[in-house]
């Protein structure tokens, strides 16, 4: 293995594979996945006059500038502008070609030439050896050629192919740089500088030396690399990254602020309140490099096909020499089998799933949503039954008052005298009391004296009565009768999955009893239905699979329009419903809060888990959705589709493409410099159909009116295009 | 002859706008520490690579256009393709093609913008921002780097020419097209490196306006090659010379 198999590249953070391509840039040593990338990375982060990156430049610069000029004469030649009376030049113009070709080949073949033999001595063969083998023999045979005086020349081949090989890497390295924009921030987390301030003194550390306690100065427009509080100054900042929330928050000192989110517009003092290392942000970097790290299927089948290819196309390319040698010139015959080296480079194969891979984890990720498995993204586009493992994850977690059965006294009261109790309680339920007390527009009576008892309810006294509110369990304890009429109708309210509160207090001779029961409910998420009617047009079978009562299931499952539901269901029988619904659907997604359904979401191909990005140590979710983010998942999915769609395309392409080409080349119908630019031209296509990707308009909420978020849509790339006309000003302005 | 003169003229002219794209190019190279003389060389070097990339694009172009259109036999000898008589059905096409890209890039210069946004996509800015780090770096390679790169920069006018170029249908004089054309931008862009000095903008947008003026000129004798009647092309032939 090399030195480190897992690490990502450090221009396009994609996995670094078993190419490995290590360089300093800036003094520090980096790991690139290509030469491409290399060169890419160089260029844009490289500074000073003694960058390398400059030396790149000037090395593609000259090169094409000598592999032009050997392009120029040799097309000449070729179109007859030498011939006639202008002949005798043309052993002179065969000297200036060599003259031009040597340097070419040499400036413009090391790198490939240096990979080769790298990768040769650890036993392997890529596909720069293709491109060295082929292009170094044009080369030898052309200068053969030249000091004999006999026969074609092809030192256009040679440095053409080289050229544009160079080019395409680079162009394709750049495309990928660009797939990666939007997972830059959620990977910053490891390389990340703190300003840690120790009395006057300031300094630079890495994020993971950080420790509780210490304070950080943060400016404005930088990534604030810890979680803790603000000290000092005021300032918003945009936590997209790891929230989701799309709007900014304004935050002073007493604030808390997220590792990761964007200090935008004061400066700010900020006292860590843990470890750097230790932040939701490092947390979330660590899951989505493990995502990346790890190939998907299709990649693992795809570099299986390219590590048998080198050999093959080796072997054919020799065969394809042996046979026309026997009917054409050996210079024919040599410059089919080059076609054949050349055309067969795999490159376009090998970057056909990572690139829109890594495009659709971090267009999610600035959505907020977490891929945290390597074949989430895949699974779910496959997935043809989405099941909620929680009626919690359709409803608002926050009850209502649905119902009141009275016994001998009126609605009114009983609303008044609850809510005076409840106000001081902290319960779920309380907030539910008050608010109907108030949609009723009644007083709540003044209550005294309140005590809560843990797990069943309240007392208090109010005009000097006993009133207590609670479960059944409490009225007993007080010794209170509960009528007849009132428990029937409670055990009707709790067998339909209601949660039931009695109130009762005492009269002014005797003992009091029950004298109403109320029920409360959960309601659905608004957008629930929506959510539900967008995937069910996905043409995915939606269903509710869940632990809670028959009642509560039926009636959530009514609400929003989910057309199948199982309730009451234990995790054993639950994994045995889900492989049932395996075998009928293929791949089942789950979707759950992550909390305490871990085992559902585990079992499923797909756990989604919604709302717990906090706690992403403890859950087994494939894909985290930011809280109150159930509207987002039609759009997963279609994301996830449009990944899986594109990475198939690209190896439809990339495969028939090789194998169109490898056949016309085989049968001697390609010119290899024309197999070169077919070759370039082919990654290019991949890299750019990947970055159709980014094309796709964002999630739009359901309750949001559909302009603005066309407009947000269309408004999206043009802070890069005036970025883009920015950069050219300066350029010219730079005189 | 009067041919490859226009196209130098239409080089010297478009300069002014070279001046506005890549005349900032230019100034940033600077001057040469070591003196008067590697400054000039510097600068030599630096359009002499852009002048390679555009003599390329020219013989490409039309070493493609003679690969395409030309039946064999009926070669024209380098450099007197234009206006020549004997035009078969493939050139003619070449022109009428060549012809409208020209116009529709010389409408660019005044002011049709739509076209733009599609040269200055992906591969441009990727270049643009590349070339930054060149611009610094001592000795000679540099320069010599930086103009072979910054001719590959998208640029209606040098479009224009390569269309030209491929539409004369012959690798020889589609290279002499380009570097006409190419030695027409030569001492505007040597001026603006030496001088380090901008015209005024309104002079920059008179000599915008000329150039467009040029190229509009030779699209539509272009085009007019490729759709007049056979006689016609005498009469042009009579026009030509008069200009």
């Amino acid at each position: 293995m090399t030195a480190a198999p897992d690490a990502l590249c450090r221009h396009c953070l994609l996995p670094v594979g078993r190419r490995c391509f290590t360089r300093s840039v800036n003094g520090e040593s980096c790991q690139f996945c290509c030469y491409g990338c290399c060169i890419a990375h160089q260029v844009k982060s490289g500074s000073g006059d003694a960058s390398e990156a400059a030396w790149f430049l000037v090395r593609l610069g000259v090169g094409s500038f000598l592999s032009m000029n050997i392009m120029l004469f040799s097309l000449l030649v070729y179109s007859g502008a030498f011939s006639g009376a202008d002949r005798r030049v043309l052993p002179t113009i065969q000297l200036l070609l060599w003259g031009l070709a040597t340097p070419a080949v040499l400036i413009l073949g090391e790198p490939f030439l240096r990979e080769t033999w790298s990768q040769a001595r650890r036993g392997r063969l890529t596909s720069s050896a293709l491109i060295v083998l082929g292009s170094f023999a044009a080369y030898a045979y052309s200068t053969l050629a030249v000091f004999q005086r006999g026969g074609h020349l092809y030192f256009d081949t040679a440095s053409m192919v080289l050229m544009l090989f160079t080019l395409g890497r680079y162009l394709e390295a750049a495309g990928r740089a660009r797939a990666s924009r939007d997972l830059a921030p959620l990977l910053a987390a490891e390389s990340e500088l703190a300003t840690v301030v120790e009395g006057v003194n300031e300094h630079r550390r890495p994020v993971r030396e950080v420790c509780a306690g210490m304070v950080i100065r943060v400016k404005p427009g930088e990534r604030i690399p810890i979680d803790g509080l603000i000290v000092e100054g005021r300032s918003h900042t945009d936590d997209a990254v790891i929230t989701g929330e799309s709007n900014l928050i304004a935050k002073g000192v007493g604030a808390s602020v997220l590792a990761g989110s964007i200090n935008v517009d004061g400066p700010l003092l900020i006292r860590s309140s843990g470890a750097g290392g230790e932040s939701r942000w490092a947390q979330i970097c660590r899951s989505v490099r493990d995502a990346l790290r790890q190939s998907s299927r299709t990649q693992r089948i795809a570099d299986r096909l390219v590590g048998a290819f080198v050999p093959i196309v080796l072997a054919l390319a020799g065969m394809t020499m042996v046979y026309w040698m026997q009917r054409l010139p050996l210079d024919h015959a040599m410059l089919t089998a080059l076609s054949v080296l050349v055309v067969a480079c795999p490159c376009a194969v090998g970057l056909a799933a990572p690139m829109a891979h890594s495009l659709g984890i971090g267009q999610l990720a600035r959505h907020g949503c977490l891929v945290r498995s390597p074949g989430a993204l895949e699974a779910l586009a496959c997935a043809r039954l989405i099941a909620f493992d929680k009626t919690g994850t359709l409803t608002l977690g926050r009850p209502q008052l649905v119902d009141i059965a009275s016994d001998g006294v009126g609605d009114d009261e009983v609303l008044a005298r609850l809510a005076g109790l409840e106000r001081h309680s902290e319960h779920g339920l309380a907030r539910a009391i008050a608010l109907a007390a108030r949609a009723r527009g009644l007083d709540p009576i003044a209550t005294t004296d309140v005590q809560i008892v843990p797990g069943r309810g309240l007392r208090g006294i109010a005009h000097g009565k006993l009133v207590a509110a609670g479960s059944a369990a409490l009225m007993c304890e007080l010794g209170w009768q509960l009528p007849p009429p009132l428990s029937e109708r409670a055990d009707v309210m709790a067998s339909s999955g209601h949660s039931v509160v009695f109130i009762g207090w005492s009269e002014n001779s005797g003992p009091g009893r029950a004298r109403a029961a109320l029920s409360f409910d959960d309601t659905a998420l608004p957008e629930a239905r929506v959510t539900i009617d967008r995937l069910r047009g996905l043409g995915l079978r939606v269903m509710l699979l869940t632990g809670d009562h028959a009642g509560a299931a039926a009636r959530l499952a009514a609400a929003v329009g989910v057309d199948d539901w199982q309730a009451g269901l234990l995790p054993e029988p639950k994994r045995i419903a889900l492989d049932q619904f395996r075998t009928r659907y293929g791949a089942v997604a789950m979707v759950g809060d992550g909390l305490n359904d871990g085992p559902g979401l585990a079992w499923a191909d797909v756990g989604i888990a919604v709302g717990s990005a906090t706690d992403l140590a403890r859950e087994a979710a494939d894909l985290v959705l930011p809280a109150d983010s159930l509207w987002l998942l039609p759009w997963v999915v279609g994301r996830a589709r449009a990944v899986r769609s594109t990475i198939l395309a690209n190896l439809a392409w990339a495969f028939g493409y090789n194998l169109i080409a490898l056949s016309c080349a085989v049968f001697g119908l390609l010119q290899p410099i024309l197999a070169a630019a077919v070759m370039a031209g082919s990654s290019l296509l991949v890299v750019l159909n990947s970055l159709r990707l980014e094309r796709l308009p964002g999630p739009s909420h359901p309750s949001a009116p559909p302009l603005p978020a066309a407009a947000q849509a269309a408004s999206e790339p043009l802070p890069r295009e005036q970025g883009q006309r920015r950069k050219l000003a300066l350029l010219k302005a730079e005189s | 002859m009067a041919y490859y003169a226009l196209l130098f003229l239409a080089g010297f002219a478009g300069s002014f706008h070279c001046i506005g794209m890549c005349g900032g190019f230019a100034c940033a190279l600077g001057a040469d520490p070591r003196g008067a003389t590697a400054t000039s060389v510097r600068h030599v070097l630096y359009n002499t690579g852009r002048l390679t990339t555009y003599c390329f694009l020219g013989v490409l172009a039309g070493g493609l256009g003679q690969a395409i259109y030309t039946s064999p036999g009926t070669r024209s000898q380098g450099g007197v393709s234009f206006l020549s008589e004997s035009l078969n059905a493939g050139q003619r096409g070449l022109a009428v093609i060549a012809g409208l890209l020209m116009i529709l890039m010389a409408l660019s210069f005044f002011g049709l913008r739509g076209w733009h946004r599609v040269s200055s996509s992906f591969g441009g800015s990727t270049l643009v921002i590349s070339l930054r780090t060149l611009l610094r770096r001592p000795g000679h390679a540099a320069p010599l780097a930086f103009g072979v790169l910054n001719g590959f920069l998208p640029c209606p006018l040098v479009y224009a020419m390569v269309a030209q170029a491929a539409s004369t249908a012959d690798a020889l004089s589609g290279l002499l097209t380009t570097v006409a054309f190419g030695l027409g931008t030569f001492p505007a862009m040597l001026a603006v490196g030496g001088v380090g000095r901008l015209l005024a903008p309104h002079w920059r947008q008179r000599g915008v306006r000329l150039a467009g003026s040029f190229i509009l000129a030779l699209g539509l004798i272009t085009l007019g090659r490729g759709v007049m009647p056979m006689t016609a092309g005498h009469g042009l032939h009579h026009l030509w010379h008069i200009a």
